[in-house]
């Protein structure tokens, strides 16, 4: 059973939509990415998560409850962290977050509260309006892992932070997964995704339209060769019926870089018949899958001059 | 695995929206305990009174009105020591808090962004209301018992020779109280139903000035009498009080604050907070 179940999610503001019909689940101790473009409605799911919101139809179930609007479901259990994290600016970061921490149940934060300061180099005695966005999301980051919940919701964890912490933070979603926690991690950021994720579901106008491991949604993307042939040798063009989906990026004299998509065979095969120097392959990022990903769904959103042609959702 | 699915009350919420009205509620409550003092003091003495009447009578009769009309005359020491209760800085600063805390607490949170993160650990949507809620009704009684208590200790520091009835102020207290919990709970309502701050203390402060100007006419001008029944402001006061208990006002005014405070936080529930 999955800790969390997010089953036919559809959240309307009026006209406009928020999500349609989102369905995924995520396990005891998986580590699950929530991508997609601004205003594509990742932050409505987490709130509709959250109970912060109403759905207009579909459920979500977390630790096997279904989750109602504004009756706190499973609060106790849940790590949360906002995308906008805001708290009283006149008190303390430590008063802050020991209030949080004693709502709904008596404070048993306090040692990890330290220890996670501690990992963050954070001073908690200082007032949350003199600190820097920094250390305010520092003190988000606290506010999520503090109870060591069993779902952790993270919206846009690592923002505003350098390096370094930024490690830190990926370490910490890491170890609480290891703990058994179901981690729901909507980012920007697809290196940290790829680095923490095992599978990553795709949001594009409110639609889930990809829910896959991290790497078959890289494999689904553009991959890129470089080939240098021998010298002399006429630089060969494309069959274009023999190799559908691959294309030039750049071509010179003696050298030609493609970029394919799904196995390199055809391409290989193609190439072994003209006399090839040397030949250089690129790991494909996240990053580059995810924004290749976006642009064949426009294509074919185009095409069809309908939304309605975005893939449908699979879990 | 087994769960609790009903969140405790959130005691410790509760508490930090105490303290952080505080300094608030001690502020105006100073005030109008010290208001009650400086009035007695004004009108223990029968040559302050004749000057402060005089003074009255060079104002516009409608602001007579509001201070208690034709009851203020020399020897009725009652309706004089009463100004303490009507004066419109009083009334200001009751409804200065009736419409500041309970905007402050569910509005202001919202707009604040800590709401989100209120919502987000055990605390449902009602309990935050009523948390709002409990404070400022509370915190209107409170600050009309003050009132009373600024009143028993000016009639301690001067001599107005004469028994004081004490147990009328007492009486009219507790009904004032109603009436200012009632202006409370129709703030919480307004906070409940208004997506930002302004809007929702807007609405609060155009029904209770309509409230207060419409009464004060009706008071000043026989022809609009027939209106007074329909401001909050009719069901405090008034020669009831000095006899008894003025059940009816108090039933009146109990009324309205049920209908807005449960109503406000239906729309709470129920609604998208604009997070």
């Amino acid at each position: 059973m999955s800790v969390l179940e997010v089953k036919s999610l559809t959240k309307w503001y009026g006209s406009a939509r928020g999500v349609e019909d989102v369905t995924f689940g995520i396990e005891s101790g998986e580590v699950f990415g929530y991508l997609g473009p601004n205003g594509s409605g990742k932050t409505t799911t987490i709130r509709c998560i959250m109970g912060l919101l109403k759905p207009t139809s579909g459920e979500v179930r977390v630790l096997g409850q279904r989750v109602a609007a504004g009756r706190a479901t499973q609060h106790a259990h849940i790590g949360y962290l906002p995308g906008e994290f805001r708290l009283w600016r006149r008190i303390s970061a430590r008063s802050a977050l020991r209030l949080l921490a004693r709502l709904g149940g008596s404070d048993l934060a306090k040692r990890r509260r330290k220890e996670l300061a501690e990992r963050l180099d954070l001073d908690l005695d200082r007032p949350v309006g003199d600190l820097s966005k920094g250390n305010r999301q520092k003190v988000a980051v606290i506010y999520a892992f503090q109870h060591q919940p069993e779902v952790l919701i993270l919206d846009e964890p690592t923002i505003g932070l350098d390096p370094l912490v930024r490690q830190v933070v990926l370490d910490l979603i890491r170890e609480a997964a290891e703990a058994g926690a179901a981690v729901l991690l909507s980012s920007h950021d697809l290196s940290e995704v790829s680095v923490v994720c095992g599978r990553a579901g795709i949001l594009r106008q409110g639609r889930l339209v990809e829910v896959a491991p991290i790497a078959r949604i890289v494999q689904q993307g553009e991959h890129r060769l470089k080939v240098w042939f021998v010298e002399g040798t006429m630089v060969p063009h494309i069959p274009a019926d023999r190799l559908p989906g691959v294309r030039v990026i750049q071509q010179k004299p003696g050298m030609l870089h493609l970029a394919y998509q799904g196995t390199c065979d055809a391409v290989l095969k193609w190439i072994t018949q003209f006399p090839v120097d040397r030949i250089a392959t690129q790991q494909t990022s996240l990053e580059e899958a995810f924004i290749q990903y976006y642009k064949q769904q426009h294509n074919l959103t185009v095409k069809d001059g309908d939304d309605s042609t975005a893939k449908g959702c699979s879990s | 695995m087994s769960y609790r699915s009903r969140p405790l009350f959130p005691f410790a919420l509760l508490r930090f929206s105490f303290l952080r009205i505080l300094p608030m509620w001690g502020g105006i409550a100073l005030v109008i305990f010290l208001m009650q003092i400086v009035i007695c003091g004004i009108v223990h003495d029968n040559q302050s009174v004749r000057t402060l009447l005089s003074f009255l009578d060079l104002l516009p009769s409608i602001v007579k009105s509001a201070l208690g009309g034709q009851t203020l005359q020399v020897g009725n020491i009652s309706a004089l020591i009463a100004i303490g209760h009507n004066h419109p800085l009083v009334l200001f600063l009751h409804m200065f808090f009736a419409v500041g805390v309970p905007t402050a607490l569910l509005t202001g949170e919202v707009e604040k962004g800590t709401m989100e993160l209120i919502l987000s650990r055990p605390v449902t949507k009602t309990q935050v209301y009523v948390c709002a809620g409990i404070l400022t009704l509370v915190g209107m009684f409170a600050l009309v018992i003050v009132m009373f208590l600024g009143t028993v200790a000016a009639t301690s520091l001067y001599d107005f020779g004469e028994p004081i009835p004490l147990g009328m102020f007492f009486r009219n207290a507790i009904n004032g109280g109603l009436l200012a919990s009632a202006a409370g709970a129709v703030s919480l309502l307004a906070a409940a139903v208004f997506r930002g701050r302004n809007m929702a203390v807007g609405a609060a402060v155009a029904f209770l000035v309509i409230n207060y100007f419409v009464s004060l006419i009706a008071e000043w001008w026989p022809h609009m009498r027939f209106l007074k029944v329909l401001t909050l402001f009719n069901y405090v006061g008034g020669p009831k009080v000095i006899t008894g208990w003025p059940l009816g006002n108090m039933c009146v005014l109990t009324v309205v604050l049920l209908i807005a405070a449960i109503s406000g936080g239906i729309i709470w529930q129920r609604r998208d907070l604009p997070l």
